[in-house]
C-alpha cells in the first residue's frame, strides 16, 4: 500500500526514467505495480509477439507500439492479417514504423500488401528468410512509400522485376539488403542505383552481379556501407568504378569475391580516405605491400578482416605501424601468423577490442601474453584451435584483460582446469566457448561458475570430463545462462539435468547424444525452464514417452526441437506436435517407434503453424503427397535427410 | 468415287484451260520473291467472299483498285470483248454445273438411309471450293471489265484522262493543275475520315508511335545513304495517294490480273497465247537508249504538311518509290493489319506486321503503362527513364507457360492449318475423306495454282498469309488454304482482318 502511493507521487516521466534504468526487470515491475503497468503500456515502443492468440490483445493494450516483431509468431498468414486488420479499431497500425516479418513464410503477397497498406508510417521492414517470396511480395512491399530500411535476405524468388518495383515504389530507401536474392542481376542493381539515391547501406552478397553493377553503384553519392560477399563475377574493373564513386563510403566488404585482387582493393582504398571498415575475407591469396601501404592514409580505419589470407611478419608489422586506431582485427585462418607477427601488430594497435586468431595454430603463450599486455581493452578474443595456448598465456590474459566479454577456446587442448581458474578472473565474461577442451573437469568449471556470474553463453561441447558436480556449480553461479551446450558430455546424468533446470533464463539447451539422461531429467527441465525455446535431444535414446509428454505439456515456449533418433511413440509425437503452439522447426529423423501414419498425423496436427521440418528421405514417397503439398502451400519447408 | 467428284474434276480441268500450266505460273511467282513482302496493300479476304463483282467496290481500297486499273490499262489501250465473253460463258456453265451438283445432293437427302457423316462434309467442301473458284473468276473478270467503263468516263473529261495518264508514266508532278487534283483530294479526305473512325485508342498507342518513329528513321537512313543533294540537282516526283496505295500497277488486259512488276505481267501474258511468247513481246518495251544525262530522281510525299512533301520548308525527299510507299502507309494511313497473335499491335505495312509476328509472343516484358518489350534491358531502360513506371507482374505466375493462353490458341490455330495434310493422314475415321481429298488435289492442281496466284496478286487472302510463312511456295500450302477455308479456319481470321478494316 505504502509503496504504491510512493509511485503515485512520481510524475510519469520519472517513472519512465526508472523503467529505463531497470531494463531487464521491466516485466516484474509492471506485474506488481499498477503505475508501472500504466506507464509501460503507454510508452512501450517495441513488441515481439510469441503467440498469435495474444497478438490482438497486446496490440490493443500497448497502443503506442512502433516496432512489431512477428518473426517467431506462428500462424501469421493472410487470413490472420485480414482478421487483425478488420478487427474493430485498427489504430495500432497507424503508428507502426517497423515490421519484422522474418521467416513469416505463411504470409503471402495479399496479406503482406494489406498489412503494409494499413501502416502509413512504415519505415522499416524485415522479410529476410522468407524463401518463397518473389516479385509479387516485392510488389506488395513497394506500397510502403516511406520505407527507409528493407531486409530481403534470402527472398529467393525476387527477380529484377521485383527489385524494380521496390526501387520505383520506395525511392526513400536508405538501407537495403539483398543477400541471397539470387535472381537479381545487373539490370536490377542498375535501376536501383538510378531510383534510390538516398541509399546508405547496400548488401548485394552472393548475387550474380558483375562489375557493371559496381559502375551503377558508384553513382550512389550517399552510400556508406557496401557489402558484396561472394560476388564471384566482380573483378578489379568493378572496384575501380568505386574509386571515383560513392564519396561517403565508410565500409566495404569484398569477402569471397574470388576475382578481386589487392590492386582492385587498393583502388577503392585510395579513393576513400574516410574508410572505416575493410573486409576481404577469403578473397585474396596474399596481401600486397602497396595495399598495406595504402592503408597508411586511412586514419579512420577501425576494422580489418582478412581471414584466410597469407600474411607475413612484415605485413603484420606494417598494419601495426600504420593502423593505430584499429579496433578489430580478423586474422582467422590466415597462413603465416607467428608469435612475432602478432607481437608486432598488437604493439601498434593498443586499442584493439576484438582479435580473431581462429586456427592460427602456430601462436603460443608468448603471443597471448603480449596481447594481454598490449591490449587492456580487449573484449573479444578468439583462439579456436590454437593448440599451443596453455594456462601460462591465459594467466596473463586473466590478469590484464578484465574487460574481456567473449573468449573462444574451442579445441584448445592446452586448456585445463588451472587455465580456467585464471580465466575466471575475467569477471565480465559473457560468452565462453570451451568445446572440445577435453582436459577440463568439474573443478575448472566450478571456478568459472563462481566468478563469471555474467555468463550467458557457455559451450561445453564434448567436454567429456564434465559431470554432474560441475553442472551443479554452474547452476548456482551462472544463473543468467541463456545458452548452454552440453552435447556429448556423456558423464552427465539426470542429477546434472535437474541442476540445469534451475537456470530460469535458459532458452537454448543442447543435450545431443547423452546416453544417461532420461525422462525424469527432461521433465524437470520442461517444467522449470520456462523460456526454453531451442532443445536438441538427438540420440538421447533413454528418454521415453513420458519425457516427451512432459515437454508437450510444459515447454510451451519451445520454438525448435531436434528429436531425431529418439524413442517416441506415435501417440506422444502427435501430442507434442499439436500441443506446442510455438513450435516452428522440428527435426524428426529416424524415429524408430513412429509409423508413417503416426508421422502423418503429427504433421497434420502442426500444419499451418510449423515452418520447417526435417524428415528421413526414405519417407519421401511414403508420406501422402497431399500433406507435402499443404506444407508447401503454407510456406513450410521440408528438408529431407 | 461419286458423280460429284468427277463433275468437280471436270470443272477444274476447264478452268485450267484459261491459264497457263500451273508450273509455269508457279515459277512466274517464284521469280518475284519481293512481291510478297512488297508494299502493295492487300485486300482482305472478305472481298473474295463477295457474291458479285459489283459489291466489290465498297471499301476504300477496292475503289483505289479500280482507279489504278484505269490508269494502267488506259496505257494498254483496248480490252478484248471476246475474251470477256469467253470468261462469262465459262462462268455461266460452271454455275450450272454447281447447281446440278447441289440438286443431286438435295435429291440424295430423300433417300431412305442416312448418309455417312464424312460424305456430307466432303460434299460441302467440294461445293465451297467450287464457289470460291467462281467468285475468284468473277472478280478477275470484273477486273478486266471495270477499266473499260472507266475509260469511257475518262474520255468524256479529257483533262482528267490526260492527267491520269501523265501520272501513270511518272512525269514530274509540277505540271499538274489544281482542277485535276481536286477529285482525288476529296477521295483522300474521305479516306482519312474513315481512318479516323478506325483509330480506336488503345494502350499500345505509344509503342506504335515508337514503331512508327523507328520506321521513319529507317526511311531517313534510306535517304541519307543517297547523300545530301542540293535542291534542284534532282528531279522531284510525286506519286498520288492512289498510286501509292495501289497493290498493283500492271494489269493483264485479257484476264485483268494485276502485277507489281511489268516483267511479271509479261511473263504472265505468255499464257494467253503464242503471240506473247515472242522475244519482242517479252523484251522490255522501251529501253531508253537516250544519251542525255538523266537527273537523279527523288520522291515527294503527296500528304500536305508532311516533311517529305515538297512544299515543306525543310523538305527531305524520299529516295525510292518503295520509300514513298512505306512512308506514306506508315505515316499517313491507319494501321489495318493487326497481329494475329497479340491482337493489339497494328501495322499499316504488311512487311512490318511480318517482322513483328516473328517476334510477337516474345514480348514478355511488360511495363505498368502497358508498353511491352522483347528485351528485359529495354524495359529497364524505359523504367529508368519514366518517373513512376514499374514493371508489371503477369497475372498468372506459371513459369512453365511463357505465353498467355490466347496466344497459344492463335499459335495452335496456325499450326493446325499448316499441318492439315498430316492431320488427314493420321485420322483413320475419315479414310474415305482422305482419298477424296487426294483425288481432288490431284485433279485440281492447276486451278489451285491459278487461284493462289490470284489470291496473291489480285485480292490477297490476308488471313491466309498468316498461316504459311513462305506463301504459296508449293501447291500444298494453297491446298491447305482451301482446306482451311472449308474447315472454317480462314473465314474466322479473315473476318478479323475485315473488322480491322472497318
Amino acid at each position: 500500500m505504502l509503496s504504491e502511493s510512493v509511485f503515485c507521487l512520481l510524475t510519469e516521466d520519472l517513472l519512465i526514467r526508472i523503467l529505463d534504468r531497470v531494463n531487464s526487470d521491466r516485466k516484474s515491475l509492471r506485474l506488481v505495480c499498477k503505475e508501472f503497468h500504466r506507464v509501460e503500456s503507454t510508452t512501450r515502443k517495441t513488441i515481439r509477439i510469441l503467440r498469435i492468440e495474444f497478438l490482438l490483445g497486446l496490440l490493443q493494450k500497448y497502443c503506442n507500439i512502433e516496432s512489431l516483431d512477428l518473426s517467431v509468431c506462428p500462424r501469421i498468414d493472410d487470413g490472420a492479417v485480414s482478421v487483425l486488420l478488420s478487427h474493430g479499431s485498427v489504430n495500432w497500425t497507424r503508428r507502426i514504423k517497423r515490421l519484422v516479418l522474418s521467416r513469416a513464410t505463411g504470409l503471402g503477397y495479399v496479406g503482406l500488401e494489406m498489412l503494409i497498406r494499413a501502416c502509413p508510417l512504415l519505415e522499416a521492414v524485415d522479410v529476410s528468410h522468407c524463401c518463397g517470396y518473389g516479385d509479387r511480395e516485392a510488389s506488395a512491399l513497394s506500397c510502403a512509400v516511406r520505407l527507409k530500411e528493407l531486409n530481403m535476405d534470402k527472398c529467393l524468388g525476387v527477380t529484377d522485376i521485383g527489385l524494380a518495383k521496390i526501387a520505383v515504389g520506395c525511392s526513400k530507401l536508405e538501407s537495403l539488403s539483398l543477400k541471397w536474392c539470387l535472381e537479381i542481376s545487373d539490370l536490377g542493381i542498375d535501376l536501383l542505383s538510378k531510383k534510390c539515391l538516398e541509399l546508405k547501406f547496400l548488401d548485394v552478397s552472393y548475387l550474380k552481379v558483375t562489375s557493371e553493377s559496381l559502375r551503377s553503384i558508384a553513382s550512389l553519392l550517399k552510400l556508406e556501407v557496401f557489402i558484396m560477399v561472394g560476388c564471384y563475377l566482380v573483378d578489379d574493373v568493378g572496384l575501380r568504378f568505386l574509386e571515383k564513386g560513392c564519396p561517403l563510403l565508410k565500409a566495404i566488404d569484398v569477402s569471397r569475391c574470388n576475382c578481386v585482387s589487392p590492386s582492385g582493393l587498393l583502388s577503392v582504398i585510395s579513393g576513400h580516405e574516410g574508410l572505416e571498415q575493410m573486409d576481404a575475407r577469403y578473397c585474396l591469396s596474399e596481401l600486397s605491400a602497396p595495399l598495406i601501404n595504402g592503408l597508411k592514409n586511412l586514419n579512420h580505419l577501425n576494422i580489418i578482416r582478412i581471414n584466410g589470407v597469407r600474411v607475413s611478419d612484415f605485413i603484420l608489422q606494417i598494419i601495426g605501424t600504420n593502423c593505430k586506431s584499429l579496433v578489430e582485427l580478423g586474422l582467422s585462418k590466415c597462413i603465416g601468423v607467428t608469435n612475432m607477427g602478432i607481437m608486432q601488430v598488437v604493439s601498434g594497435c593498443g586499442n584493439l577490442k576484438t582479435l580473431d586468431l581462429t586456427c592460427c595454430r602456430s601462436i603460443t603463450d608468448v603471443a597471448i601474453s603480449t596481447i594481454a599486455n598490449s591490449c587492456p581493452n580487449l573484449a573479444c578474443l578468439k583462439l579456436e584451435s590454437c593448440d599451443m595456448v596453455t594456462e601460462v598465456g591465459l594467466y596473463q590474459l586473466g590478469l590484464s584483460c578484465l574487460m574481456l566479454e567473449e573468449l573462444d577456446l574451442t579445441d584448445c587442448s592446452g586448456v585445463n582446469d588451472i587455465a580456467l581458474k585464471y580465466i575466471s578472473r575475467c569477471s565480465e565474461l559473457v560468452r565462453l566457448k570451451l568445446g572440445l577442451c577435453t582436459n577440463i573437469s568439474d573443478i575448472g568449471l566450478a571456478h568459472i561458475a563462481c566468478n563469471c556470474t555474467k555468463l550467458t553463453e557457455l559451450d561445453l561441447y564434448r567436454c567429456v570430463r564434465i559431470g554432474d558436480d560441475g553442472l551443479a556449480a554452474l547452476a548456482t553461479g551462472c544463473n543468467k545462462l541463456t545458452m548452454l551446450n552440453l552435447s556429448y558430455c556423456n558423464r552427465m546424468t539426470d542429477t546434472g539435468l535437474k541442476c540445469i533446470s534451475n537456470l530460469g533464463e535458459l532458452s537454448d539447451l543442447e543435450l545431443r547424444a547423452i546416453p544417461n539422461i532420461t525422462s525424469i531429467g527432461i521433465k524437470a527441465v520442461a517444467i522449470n525452464c520456462k523460456r526454453l525455446a531451442n532443445l536438441d535431444l538427438k540420440h538421447c535414446e533413454k528418454i521415453n514417452d513420458s519425457g516427451f509428454w512432459a515437454l508437450a505439456f510444459y515447454a510451451q515456449n519451445l520454438l525448435q526441437i531436434n528429436m531425431s533418433y529418439c524413442n517416441v511413440s506415435d501417440h506422444v509425437l502427435c501430442l507434442l506436435m499439436s500441443n506446442l503452439k510455438r513450435l516452428q522447426d522440428a527435426k524428426l529423423v529416424h524415429l524408430t517407434n513412429v509409423t508413417v501414419q503416426g508421422l502423418e498425423l503429427a504433421l497434420r496436427s502442426c500444419c499451418g503453424r510449423i515452418k520447417k521440418v526435417k524428415l528421413q528421405s526414405s519417407l519421401r514417397f511414403s508420406i501422402s503427397s497431399e500433406i507435402l503439398e499443404t506444407f508447401n502451400a503454407r510456406g513450410c519447408k521440408i528438408r529431407w535427410d | 468415287m461419286n458423280p460429284t467428284g468427277s463433275l468437280c474434276a471436270n470443272n477444274w480441268a476447264r478452268s485450267s484451260s484459261l491459264v497457263p500450266p500451273g508450273n509455269g505460273l508457279q515459277t512466274n511467282l517464284s521469280l518475284d520473291p519481293s512481291s510478297f513482302f512488297g508494299v502493295g496493300i492487300e485486300t482482305p479476304f472478305k472481298e473474295i467472299n463477295q457474291p458479285s463483282p459489283t459489291q466489290c467496290v465498297i471499301p476504300g481500297e477496292s475503289k483505289k483498285d479500280v482507279k489504278i486499273t484505269d490508269q494502267e490499262t488506259s496505257k494498254l489501250q483496248d480490252w478484248d470483248p471476246s475474251a470477256m465473253l469467253n470468261n462469262l460463258s465459262f462462268l455461266e456453265e460452271k454455275i450450272h454445273q454447281l447447281q446440278d451438283v447441289v440438286h443431286m445432293i438435295v435429291n440424295k437427302k430423300f433417300q431412305p438411309f442416312e448418309q455417312p457423316r464424312e460424305l456430307v462434309t466432303q460434299e460441302q467442301q467440294l461445293i465451297t471450293a467450287d464457289l470460291t473458284s467462281i467468285i475468284v473468276q468473277l472478280i478477275s473478270t470484273a477486273g478486266s471489265l471495270l477499266p473499260s467503263v472507266r475509260n469511257t468516263v475518262a474520255n468524256t473529261s479529257p483533262l482528267i484522262g490526260q492527267l491520269s495518264q501523265l501520272r501513270g508514266i511518272n512525269l514530274p508532278f509540277g505540271t499538274g493543275t489544281s482542277s485535276g487534283i481536286q477529285p482525288q483530294n476529296n477521295c483522300e479526305n474521305k479516306l482519312f475520315d474513315h481512318s479516323i473512325q478506325n483509330d480506336v485508342p488503345n494502350k499500345c498507342e505509344m509503342e506504335q508511335n515508337h514503331n512508327m518513329e523507328e520506321h521513319e528513321h529507317k526511311d531517313e537512313e534510306d535517304m541519307e545513304e543517297g547523300e545530301n543533294l542540293p535542291p534542284g540537282s534532282y528531279e522531284i516526283l510525286q506519286l498520288e495517294k492512289e498510286e501509292i496505295l495501289a497493290p498493283h500497277t500492271h494489269f493483264c488486259t485479257i484476264c485483268g490480273k494485276g502485277f507489281k512488276r511489268d516483267a511479271n505481267l509479261r511473263m504472265h501474258m505468255r499464257g494467253h497465247g503464242d503471240e506473247y511468247k515472242t522475244p519482242a513481246a517479252l523484251a522490255k518495251p522501251h529501253k531508253e537508249t537516250g544519251s542525255e544525262p538523266k537527273l537523279i530522281k527523288r520522291y515527294s510525299c503527296p500528304y500536305g504538311g508532311c516533311k517529305r512533301n515538297k512544299d515543306h520548308k525543310k523538305f527531305q525527299p524520299l529516295k525510292t518509290i518503295l520509300c514513298v510507299k512505306n512512308h506514306y502507309k506508315r505515316t499517313h494511313c491507319d494501321k489495318s493489319y493487326t497481329c494475329s497473335r497479340c491482337h493489339t499491335k497494328k501495322f499499316s505495312v504488311i512487311a512490318d506486321l511480318k517482322t513483328h509476328e516473328k517476334h510477337c509472343g516474345k514480348d514478355k516484358w511488360l511495363c505498368s503503362c502497358g508498353t511491352t518489350f522483347s528485351r528485359k534491358d529495354k524495359l529497364f531502360g524505359h523504367i529508368a527513364l519514366f518517373q513512376g513506371h514499374t514493371p508489371a507482374i503477369p497475372l498468372e505466375e506459371n513459369k512453365g507457360l511463357a505465353e498467355p493462353p490466347d496466344r497459344c490458341d492463335a499459335k495452335e490455330n496456325s499450326t493446325m492449318v499448316g499441318s492439315m495434310n498430316f492431320c488427314f493422314g493420321s485420322n483413320p475415321s475419315s479414310e474415305n475423306g482422305i482419298d477424296n481429298m487426294m483425288d481432288v488435289k490431284g485433279n485440281i492442281d492447276d486451278p489451285i495454282n491459278y487461284f493462289s496466284s490470284l489470291n496473291f496478286e489480285g485480292c490477297n487472302f490476308g488471313a491466309f498469309n498468316e498461316f504459311s510463312q513462305p506463301p504459296f511456295e508449293d501447291s500444298d500450302s494453297s491446298f491447305s488454304f482451301l482446306m482451311s477455308g472449308s474447315f472454317n479456319y480462314a473465314p474466322k481470321s479473315g473476318g478479323e482482318s475485315c473488322s480491322d478494316n472497318l
